[in-house]
């Protein structure tokens, strides 16, 4: 019986049933924690644009969030950051092709519309050791306090040698990287200004 | 592999899958992995963890099985055994500990196409009991895994000048980083050169 074709076709199907039924039981049980995973790593890197809040805790980031700011209307548009009623800025999220992979993250802008705040990546796959340390401090803390500049490059990043105080420096050996990262953020950015101003009166 | 695997002692298994058989410098199988995931060596850990697991529980699932299973769709069985234990292990990473499924990225779901676990099924488990088919896939992931360290260990140190993420004295100041290290390029040299070593020194230790 065991060399019959037919038993080949149902032992086949059983067993696969069997399998996926497994797997499906265990993606349902876990999908509430892997959506919140993704929720929280965008909560943090939302948190993280204004150096002003110290949170550390998975809890304290969801409870900051859910009180200190406001979801918007449209899809991609910012987030409005109101401690206290108060605006105290935008976190913009914004996502692009890298050199591998997408990267995302979140951009944080004062109220004058002109300074950045700060920058946190949550997902990106570049290369390790070169591209993926933009999400190192020494690269990302150089976007807290830069001012936007005029024209379609509001942000700049050029290789060290080439950068004066109101650029970021770019991290040699991932041109590709940066070259990329400068082109999606200015793109987020200036969409979301060009959108800021037209519905301002 | 070799012909009588069904006599083989579990101090012989063991053995064979850390150096004899080597998945890596004797069979070179697995290669893919080597290349992609070793210059890290916290990264390179659990994807060697995954690796060895799953190694282990598909070939003692394909031995307990074989019984039933017939000739001409062994293969797909056991590829859907492996998928299965895979998958389990890129759903639980995603789960709890998100950090580490994010820096792996593919690489998990990969395994289920690494040469290591599907030639232990059909080489070993499929003419072995089970404890010992799990034996032979838990050691050969090992031997797997032992090579994947030390390269690992090797680009992360010249390429970074960190261990596991911790800065090292002289490397991570004074040492000129090598970016090759750090791109895929720089495994396909370290692993030549290990592969150098470990063959010169196998072949020393049958001459005496």
């Amino acid at each position: 019986m065991k060399e019959s074709r037919y038993f080949a076709v149902v032992y086949m199907f059983v067993l696969t049933a069997i399998c996926s039924t497994l797997l499906i039981g265990l993606a349902r049980l876990t999908e509430a924690k892997i959506k919140s995973n993704a929720q929280i790593a965008f909560e943090r890197a939302a948190l993280a644009v204004f150096p002003s809040i110290q949170v550390q805790s998975d809890a304290e980031v969801h409870s900051v969030f859910t009180k200190d700011f406001t979801v918007p209307m449209v899809s991609g548009d910012a987030y409005e950051y109101r401690p206290g009623g108060q605006l105290a800025g935008y976190a913009l999220p914004f996502e692009g092709q890298g050199f591998w992979a997408p990267i995302r993250g979140v951009i944080g802008i004062g109220t004058d519309l002109q300074t950045i705040t700060g920058i946190w990546f949550y997902e990106q796959a570049e290369t390790p050791g070169l591209g993926a340390r933009i999400v190192e401090p020494f690269f990302y803390e150089q976007f807290a306090g830069k001012q936007f500049e005029e024209g379609l490059r509001p942000i700049r990043i050029r290789a060290p040698a080439e950068a004066s105080d109101k650029d970021i420096q770019a991290i040699t050996g991932a041109t590709q990287t940066c070259v990329r990262l400068e082109k999606l953020l200015n793109d987020a950015v200036t969409q979301w200004r060009q959108k800021k101003e037209a519905t301002q009166p | 592999m070799n012909g009588q695997t069904a006599t083989k002692t579990t101090n012989q298994i063991i053995l064979d899958g850390l150096w004899r058989d080597n998945p890596i410098f004797r069979q070179i199988l697995g290669i893919c992995s080597t290349l992609a995931v070793t210059n890290n060596v916290t990264n390179t850990a659990v994807m060697c963890i995954s690796l060895s697991l799953v190694t282990a529980l598909s070939c003692a699932t394909v031995s307990a099985m074989k019984e039933w299973t017939p000739k001409t769709v062994r293969m797909m069985v056991q590829v859907l055994i492996i998928a299965f234990y895979v998958i389990i292990v890129d759903i639980l990473l995603r789960a709890y500990w998100p950090d580490m499924s994010r820096n792996l990225g593919p690489y998990v779901g990969l395994i289920i196409t690494n040469c290591i676990v599907m030639g232990r099924c059909e080489a070993f488990a499929q003419s072995n009991r089970p404890w010992p088919s799990f034996l032979d896939g838990l050691f050969s992931g090992l031997g797997y895994s032992v090579i994947l360290m030390v390269i690992a260990a090797i680009r992360e140190v010249m390429g970074m000048g960190t261990l596991a993420g911790y800065p090292l004295p002289y490397f991570s100041t004074q040492w000129d980083k090598w970016v090759i290290m750090v791109m895929p390029p720089g495994a396909f040299f370290v692993l030549a050169c290990l592969l150098w070593l470990c063959r010169s020194i196998g072949i020393k230790g049958k001459k005496s």
